[in-house]
């Protein structure tokens, strides 16, 4: 998943239009519970499962993205 | 004991009926009734003679449990200590709770103080399991310490709407009258593994750990069950032969939509599944009935920390037709043993022996909501309910009795679960030097509830881009993360009502679109 498919994803769940690459999703209103649909999204396009605290260490969709092809 | 029922005495029977089934499993690693009991009373023996109340820093392992147990077991008032919360919070909860001893769980970090902080306060380590095989061995007559059914037996703060957590002060008689009660709501027998995941600085997971350690069944932890991946959390529910899950509400939303999204189902070992905290979407109960959930049996429950634990509760699975009662799914009818008013502005009103004793030095805020009626008293829930309309012919006999929540009376809000009354918030967001004022309101966002803050900055603080940052640092030195409101935005002006105060929904509504 590159760093544009990651951000629809957060842009999905916070329902919210204006994610960049660098936005934080914890301090754009996201929680530990819409947090498992971001992972869950992610487990589903790429296959890699991460969890809360890869997401934590991770909040941004570029740092995410790094984290999954890291993973991959 | 003295009072014929006490919990640790159904605990004693559970260890004297199945003494060698396993109590406890920590990631695969088993503590039998036999094991789990010895660290019991090894840890009873560390707090006696009459140990007062005891702050027991719970973290998600199983010795919390000997923490919480072996301090009933002493005839002391446990109160949970969360590691993770700040430390002038966790200082402010021991003071207020009157905490004189507190148990170290884990080996204490040198830069986090425990100590207690009431004068002569003293920290005691709980035993180690490994010192435990020699005491086995050459048991001490325990001397039986007499407790009251007024004992008190927890202490556990709800949210006070002037920025000091309320300690509710619950009885003995109360946890037990209320781990019996949901014994047999749950059907559990010792076959059952139940999963721990409430936190163990709620009382939610005394719903988890009482009944299923008064039974003979197996409370289950597991590190995967909060790594918030739903793909491993649904392996190891499958691989523990999980058998029971209580969760709060909104988090079974998000597992709902995960096992739609997946086309999956829950693992065949789970019977049953309890669901409360929060209203139930009647969206997701729709989807989880197009899932092929036939076997399993949801229950819907409803309780305040001051009623002890559940007290109302109904079966979602079977008769009970979807959409039948309109847009909102019913908490429930009450349980055996409570009693429950309706006043005239739909306020339910609990009694009966689940009831608190009151606010721990707050007998002004102890009148107001425990009230006498008749010759009973009672706890004014601040819920508005109504009851479903008897017959109603889509509901059939499922729902009669069964009660409709409405909303709230006062301004306070559920986050993930936990009741959040906002004013405490603002009292904690203006203790910030460069605020001027502030109004916080719940928000919904992606189909949840979260907190907003709205802040308009001190004069020291105009043009600051800092400022909202800043402010968010300072809370999570404070409050716990549920109390961290997820939205923080600096605004020019609140919104007032006529009569001057601030309005919260309003100054949300003239923001909302504002917010990043």
């Amino acid at each position: 998943m590159n760093v544009n498919a990651v951000s629809d994803v957060f842009r999905r769940v916070l329902e919210n239009p204006e994610v960049s690459a660098d936005s934080d999703f914890f301090v754009m209103g996201g929680d530990s519970l819409l947090a498992t649909r971001v992972l869950s999204a992610i487990a589903r396009a790429s296959g890699v499962e991460l969890d809360f605290d890869d997401f934590l260490d991770a909040p941004t969709p570029s740092a995410l993205a790094k984290k999954i092809a890291s993973q991959a | 004991m003295s009072y014929p029922h006490d919990v640790m005495k159904d605990f004693a029977g559970a260890v004297s009926r199945y003494p060698d089934r396993p109590a406890i499993t920590h990631n695969g690693r088993t503590l039998t009734y036999t094991e789990l009991h010895a660290w019991v009373r090894a840890t009873a023996r560390r707090l006696r003679p009459r140990p007062g109340v005891v702050g027991v820093l719970a973290s998600r392992s199983p010795a919390t449990v000997a923490g919480l147990l072996g301090t009933l077991a002493a005839g002391g008032t446990y109160v949970p200590i969360d590691p993770a919360h700040p430390w002038p919070r966790r200082r402010a909860l021991m003071s207020a709770s009157g905490c004189a001893t507190v148990i170290a769980t884990e080996p204490t970090e040198p830069t986090k103080p425990t100590e207690p902080a009431e004068p002569g306060g003293r920290l005691v380590g709980l035993p180690s399991l490994p010192d435990l095989a020699e005491s086995a061995h050459k048991p001490e007559p325990d001397t039986d310490v007499v407790v009251a059914g007024d004992d008190p037996a927890y202490i556990l703060f709800t949210s006070g709407s002037t920025g000091a957590p309320k300690p509710v002060v619950t009885p003995r008689r109360a946890i037990t009258t209320a781990t019996r009660a949901l014994r047999e709501l749950f059907g559990l027998t010792p076959g059952d593994r139940v999963l721990q995941f409430a936190s163990l600085n709620w009382d939610t997971c005394f719903e988890e750990i009482l009944p299923t350690l008064t039974t003979g069944a197996t409370l289950v932890f597991h590190d995967h069950a909060h790594s918030g991946s739903f793909h491993r959390v649904l392996r190891m529910i499958d691989a523990e032969r999980i058998t029971v899950l209580d969760l709060p509400s909104a988090f079974w939303h998000e597992l709902v939509r995960h096992l739609v999204d997946e086309r999956a189902t829950l693992p065949a070992c789970v019977r049953l599944v309890v669901i409360g905290g929060e209203a139930v979407s009647p969206a997701r109960l729709a989807d989880w009935r197009a899932l092929g959930t036939d076997g399993i049996r949801l229950v819907n429950t409803y309780g305040c920390t001051e009623t002890t634990l559940i007290t109302h509760a109904i079966d979602l699975h079977g008769p009970l037709a979807a959409g039948g009662t309109g847009e909102r799914v019913p908490i429930g009818r009450p349980l055996p043993h409570v009693r429950q008013h309706l006043s005239e502005d739909g306020e339910l009103l609990v009694g009966g022996p689940s009831l608190a004793l009151g606010y721990r030095g707050l007998p002004e805020a102890t009148a107001e909501r425990f009230v006498e009626l008749g010759s009973e008293r009672y706890f004014r829930t601040g819920d508005r309910v109504s009851p479903v309309a008897d017959g109603s012919a889509a509901d059939g006999p499922a729902a009669d009795g069964a009660l409709v929540y409405e909303g709230r009376l006062d301004h306070e809000l559920k986050i993930r679960g936990i009741r959040v009354d906002p004013g405490e918030v603002e009292a904690q967001i203006s203790g910030h030097p460069r605020v001027g004022a502030v109004a916080v309101a719940g928000v919904t966002v992606a189909d949840h509830t979260t907190l907003a803050a709205y802040i308009v900055p001190g004069p020291s603080a105009d043009d600051d881009p800092t400022l909202a940052a800043d402010i968010r640092d300072y809370l999570r030195d404070r409050v716990p993360c549920h109390l961290v409101p997820s939205r923080i935005t600096v605004v020019p002006e609140l919104v007032y009502t006529a009569s001057g105060k601030v309005d919260r929904a309003g100054s949300h509504r003239r923001y909302a679109s504002a917010t990043v």
